[in-house]
């Protein structure tokens, strides 16, 4: 909002709550690249500090959850100061969300270093290059106050829970292929899972964007991409594995 | 049984009875009201709907207790004050000459920023309207007055001691009986001009309380500077700027998601 309260400190309190929100944002971008890189270079070391790195998220939510109780009970805000708390509140607890899936996608990292390499690790950083970028998208609508840059992120998840869901099946054939897959396969399997996690907390972060700036909820359906719930394997009479 | 049950059809679900639309008591229509040469209303028009709580808020010198003063017209003890436009109750226009202003003000009870207990007795305070407008025999008098210092919650705090002074009272009692004072007339509207801006914060909840038991019976306007009572009392906002109306709508619209931007940087404290 271009106008300034009258009260000086009020509008300090409230960019220190967006500055927290913007930190957090940056640091899940950032441990959801790391991890990846962890993954695609089977580096433990790296993937460890990524595991560590959690806790200075939780930290930053902490400060971000007082300082919201504070503005809350000391300023009492009304209309859209009201909803820029309560939204940053919520995009600080997907932020939240979203580094722990990358913090145990880095922990699972460390347990696929101990097995041989697997065939379709290269399809996992394209999914989490997509997530990355929509996380990247929905802050820029979020410090932007931009809806509909928000709304077109909202759309995007879609297509991550595609390539989720192809990832699923193709992850499905190499265990069915050679049983000696299906420990690795199953990390990557979690992995995706976890990637595809991350997109629903980005347009959960996308429907708080609208609210805050239009201060009515996004009521739309959003398309959903993933039918990996549905699928089933059923034995197949000549042998070869059927769905 | 069970299966008798499920083979039923189930019941239609119970359509929600829509809320009955509130009814308005009073309608001002383009009000103009001039403070000598100077304006202080600009072409307002706005209802008060019965049983409800209308809030009105506006920096200092919008025109919200001037609204308030058109619609018992005490306006009308100061020379060179003068309403046009026009404000109906209940159909019947107020503003037009010839009207028996000591029956409007029955009708319309007010209640100002600082308690102005009557120099009498807690009992006269009560009974001297009563007595005005009514004249009932002594014994009726009696539960008059005890029904108007119940319904304005101070009944308990002052059963015994009815025949000292209103001013023996505190602050917050002296408010409320000036509320039971206005009440004791049976008006049908009640204009209560900051009612609680002088009070300490467990009287101005005293007050708060009796306005939300109040509205079942009356239909209320409540001027207030404190936002948070507005959002909190009322059913309807009107927000006032420069004596025009910028805004009137449901409270929770008003304090949520108002529709003009000057209500929003009002309500936010972003007023400069």
């Amino acid at each position: 909002m271009s106008s300034e309260h009258i009260i000086k400190s009020y509008d300090e309190e409230l960019a220190k709550l967006n500055r927290i929100v913007a930190e957090m944002g940056g640091r899940a971008e950032s441990q959801l690249a790391l991890a990846i890189e962890a993954v695609t270079t089977r580096d433990s070391e790296l993937a460890a500090r990524v595991v560590e790195g959690d806790a200075a998220v939780d930290r930053l939510e902490r400060d971000l959850d007082n300082l919201a109780i504070r503005l809350l009970a000391l300023r009492q805000p009304m209309a859209r100061d009201l909803r820029e708390i309560f939204a940053a509140l919520k995009v600080a607890s997907d932020l939240e969300r979203i580094c722990d899936y990358a913090a145990n996608i880095a922990k699972r990292a460390i347990a696929l270093n101990q097995t041989p390499p697997v065939q379709p690790v290269g399809a996992l950083p394209r999914m989490a290059r997509l997530a990355e970028l929509m996380i990247k998208d929905v802050l820029d609508a979020y410090v932007a106050r931009n809806a509909d840059q928000a709304l077109a992120v909202w759309m995007r998840d879609e297509e991550l829970d595609e390539m989720y869901s192809s990832l699923f099946r193709e992850l499905l054939t190499y265990m069915m292929e050679d049983p000696r897959n299906i420990s690795a396969s199953t990390h990557l399997l979690f992995m995706a899972k976890n990637i595809e996690r991350i997109g629903d907390h980005a347009t959960n972060i996308a429907e708080n964007v609208y609210y805050l700036v239009h201060g009515t909820p996004l009521t739309e359906t959003r398309p959903k991409g993933d039918k990996s719930s549905l699928e089933v394997v059923l034995p197949a009479r000549d042998g070869g594995p059927r769905r | 049984m069970i299966s008798a049950q499920l083979a039923m059809p189930p019941a239609p679900a119970a359509s929600p009875a829509p809320a009955p639309a509130p009814r308005a008591k009073v309608l001002i229509r383009n009000l103009d009201f001039y403070y000598g040469s100077a304006q202080a209303l600009y072409d307002v028009s706005v209802p008060l709907y019965d049983r409800c709580v209308t809030a009105f808020i506006g920096p200092s010198g919008c025109g919200k207790s001037t609204l308030l003063r058109v619609l018992n017209r005490i306006y009308e003890l100061y020379p060179g004050q003068r309403a046009t436009g026009a404000v109906l109750v209940d159909g019947e226009d107020i503003l037009r000459p010839g009207l028996d202003l000591n029956l409007l003000r029955a009708r319309i009870g007010m209640v100002f920023q600082k308690p102005t207990p009557f120099p009498m007795s807690i009992f006269d305070n009560i009974a001297f309207g009563i007595r005005l407008y009514r004249r009932p025999p002594r014994s009726e008098l009696g539960d008059r007055v005890e029904a108007a210092l119940r319904r304005a919650a101070l009944w308990e705090e002052v059963k015994d001691k009815l025949k000292e002074s209103g001013h023996s009272l505190s602050g917050g009692q002296q408010q409320r009986l000036c509320i039971a004072r206005a009440i004791a007339v049976e008006p049908e509207i009640l204009l209560l001009d900051e009612p609680a801006s002088a009070l300490d914060p467990i009287s101005t909840q005293r007050i708060e309380e009796l306005i939300a038991e109040l509205k079942s019976d009356y239909c209320v306007a409540l001027v207030t500077h404190n936002m948070q009572q507005a959002a909190r009392s009322s059913d309807y906002t009107a927000f006032l700027y420069l004596g025009r109306l910028v805004e009137f709508d449901e409270t929770e619209r008003i304090f949520t998601n108002p529709k003009e931007r000057r209500t929003e940087d009002y309500i936010t404290g972003r007023f400069g």
